[in-house]
């Protein structure tokens, strides 16, 4: 029954955190959201990215931009800790930091015209944060593009048959668009309708692989990137990503029914395996001195390991860059906000931590299961698992970690309604669908990130708007924007090189800054986050018990960040090879100088702000 | 009819006709599209197909939906 019971349990957390927390706190005492005041998306319509949107459409949007492969790949390797500490912190980090951060971003942005997080800083820390915080946010999204393209071709490589949902799926999404906004179809007929066909299109893809080399994926998918994030919203992004959250809710309910399907499965990993987990699980590159060494401390190196489960810095850029534009009323932000980061909490929690926790070990998840070993070993076989040189969901990579976990918790249950016999074709089944969930996830993420990126370059040069109009309407244009961000995240995708790292296998370029994209990304959120905070005690003047609430976990969590960093850098850097010292190195050593500057700006903007 | 949407039309067409041939002939007839590491003429032509069809209904149909224009008008005030 414990399986069960932790479900219970943090079903009612997020309940309970959205009515008290969300809806008492955040909306009704700190922002006061308001449903007379304008939203930008009607304020400042475009036709392109100001369109306001349905809360259920916006909150599909948000929540598959967000939940890229972090909520994912993040808590599965850091199951490196055992389950219950990754859980702990997912609950904890989603409810008190990242869905305040998300909520509070969107809100703040819409409040100043549906500019970004990093715009909203110059009101409170100054025009040097504000052009600082966009550079950096830029660079970020120039990663995020290349590591996706990288990630995305490799899995469409890897699982053929997810390439062919992804092409089939966008023609369908473009066909809910038109039903509904060009034939005046109402919204229900429209997603049954789509809905029908998309289940079709998935059940087909199963037979229908298609191939292409990893190169031929990232040009395709960068061409892709490009057209799709240039595309008004109401035509791609808004239909696609409304269909998307219906892929995922069906992912997260089938996370939701396995341990009441198969009741007396107990759970069989440990709790927790060590405070202290190597090096390579917070990011220390496979083969260097520190990633066999045991400098891996969950506090406060987990933030370096899971990011959108908890929280992350690209949310706050999500939440007011496309999110913010779209919000038809102030009212909408709390489900689109506040319950888009619960649930992408719960998909880690629910849909990663939970099934791994339960088939951990294979042998013992079978004889729980009272399925023959030796059945399992002939379906985990099925997946390329060898259950004698990988006898638990340890000695997989982070994503087959999911998705053999996911799947074989899925093939259990599934199993005890069909036959045990069953459980191999479950296996494969369900092995597949993540891997396409997975994909699914990062295609929104894609185009989202382009696009931001594509904002972000905006707001970076208006100030050449009044000194070099001509200039500033050709690299503000949104094809030129676009494009930039998405030749270099390409060029870095694209090619190998030998791994710096001797005896390790070659690497794609970007690989040689990644590592320090954890922790940039993670600082983000604590510098959006201390921005938000600025803003609510600035701006809004709230003060006491609410303002404190939101202080005390930005000011938490920009010391576990910038403890992390700085453990980082003296305990992983100088043991790196120069090519990594170079890449990654002087990414989190720049980062960590920005960190101090901007801590300092914040304490001195709340010092004016307390004289106020 | 503006060149536009013709040439939305016809890059629509092109693309429905290309998915409908490389999802459903070739593949029935072939198991697959394209050949695992190798770049092949079906799978550039379906990935071709999967840009196009993104662009075709969009120089097409246009911008912004009239009804959404009409909303934001009646709401706003402001002449579109």
């Amino acid at each position: 029954m414990v399986p069960i019971l932790i479900l219970l349990i943090v079903l009612l957390i997020y309940g309970l955190a959205y009515v008290f927390y969300g809806k008492r706190l955040l909306e009704q005492r700190v922002v006061k959201a308001d449903s007379r005041r304008l939203t930008p998306a009607w304020e400042k319509f475009d036709g392109i990215d100001y369109v306001p949107a349905n809360k259920y459409v916006l909150y599909g949007h948000h929540f598959a931009s967000i939940a890229g492969a972090g909520p994912i790949v993040g808590p599965a390797i850091a199951l490196a800790w055992g389950w219950l500490l990754p859980l702990a912190w997912v609950l904890f980090g989603n409810i008190f930091i990242g869905a305040v951060h998300d909520y509070t971003s969107i809100i703040a942005s819409v409040r100043y015209g549906g500019v970004t997080i990093m715009t909203i800083s110059e009101n409170v820390m100054g025009r040097k944060a504000r052009y600082i915080f966009l550079a950096y946010v830029w660079f970020a999204l120039i990663l995020v593009l290349a590591a996706f393209f990288s990630v995305c071709s490799a899995t469409f490589v890897g699982v053929p048959t997810a390439a062919t949902v992804a092409i089939m799926y966008m023609p369908l999404a473009l066909l809910l668009g038109l039903m509904v906004y060009r034939l005046g179809l109402s919204v229900k007929p429209a997603t049954v309708i789509s809905l029908v066909l998309v289940i079709l299109a998935i059940a087909y893809s199963f037979y229908a692989p298609t191939y292409l080399t990893y190169e031929g994926w990232v040009i395709v998918l960068a061409i892709y990137s490009f057209v799709a994030a240039a595309l008004p919203v109401w035509y791609l992004l808004q239909p696609r990503d409304y269909l998307n959250a219906y892929l995922l809710w069906a992912f997260v309910t089938l996370a939701v029914l396995a341990p009441l399907l198969a009741p007396v499965v107990r759970l069989t990993g440990p709790p927790i395996i060590s405070f202290a987990a190597s090096g390579a699980v917070v990011g220390a590159p496979l083969g260097t001195p520190p990633a066999g060494q045991p400098i891996g401390w969950f506090w406060p190196m987990v933030p370096l390991t899971i990011a959108c489960g908890a929280l992350s810095g690209f949310h706050s850029v999500v939440g007011s860059g496309t999110t913010s534009k779209q919000l038809s009323n102030e009212l909408d932000a709390l489900l689109v906000g506040y319950g888009g980061m619960l649930t992408e909490g719960a998909v880690s929690s629910l849909a990663v931590i939970l099934p791994a926790a339960l088939v951990w070990d294979f042998a013992s998840a079978a004889q729980s299961a009272g399925i023959p070993v030796d059945l399992m070993a002939e379906a985990l076989a099925r997946v390329g698992v060898d259950m004698t040189k990988t006898p638990n969901v340890l000695g997989l990579e982070a994503v087959p970690r999911f998705t053999v976990a996911y799947g074989l918790a899925q093939a259990i249950a599934w199993s005890r309604l069909f036959g045990v016999g069953m459980l191999p074709g479950l296996l494969v089944g369900f092995n597949t669908f993540a891997a396409w969930a997975l994909t699914a996830f990062m295609l929104t993420t894609l185009d989202t990130a382009n696009r931001l990126a594509r904002f972000s370059w905006v707001e970076m040069f208006d100030w050449l708007k009044p000194r070099a109009p001509r200039l500033y309407r050709v690299l503000a244009n949104r094809w030129t924007a676009s494009l930039v961000a998405v030749i270099l995240g390409a060029v870095m995708a694209y090619p190998s090189i030998p791994n710096p790292v001797p005896g390790q296998p070659p690497i794609r370029a970007y690989v040689i800054v990644w590592p320090a994209f954890a922790g940039t990304n993670q600082l983000l959120a604590a510098l959006a986050l201390l921005t938000a905070t600025l803003w609510v005690y600035a701006i809004l003047r709230i003060r006491g018990g609410p303002a404190l609430l939101m202080l005390v976990p930005a000011a938490f969590l920009w010391l576990t960040v910038t403890a992390a960093l700085v453990l980082w850098l003296v305990l992983i850097v100088p043991y790196l090879p120069l090519l990594y010292i170079v890449g990654t190195g002087s990414i989190v050593a720049v980062s960590v100088a920005l960190d101090i500057v901007l801590i300092y700006l914040f304490v001195r903007g709340l010092k004016m702000a307390g004289k106020a | 009819m503006k060149p536009k949407e013709a040439v939305g039309i016809a890059v629509t067409l092109i693309a429905v006709i290309v998915m409908l041939y490389e999802l459903f002939y070739v593949n029935l007839t072939g198991g697959a599209i394209g050949v695992s590491g190798a770049v092949t003429t079906d799978a550039a032509l379906l990935s071709a197909a999967f840009i196009m069809i993104l662009i075709g209904p969009w120089l097409w149909l246009g911008d912004a939906p009239v009804a959404v224009k009409k909303l934001v008008e009646a709401r706003t005030g402001r002449k579109l």
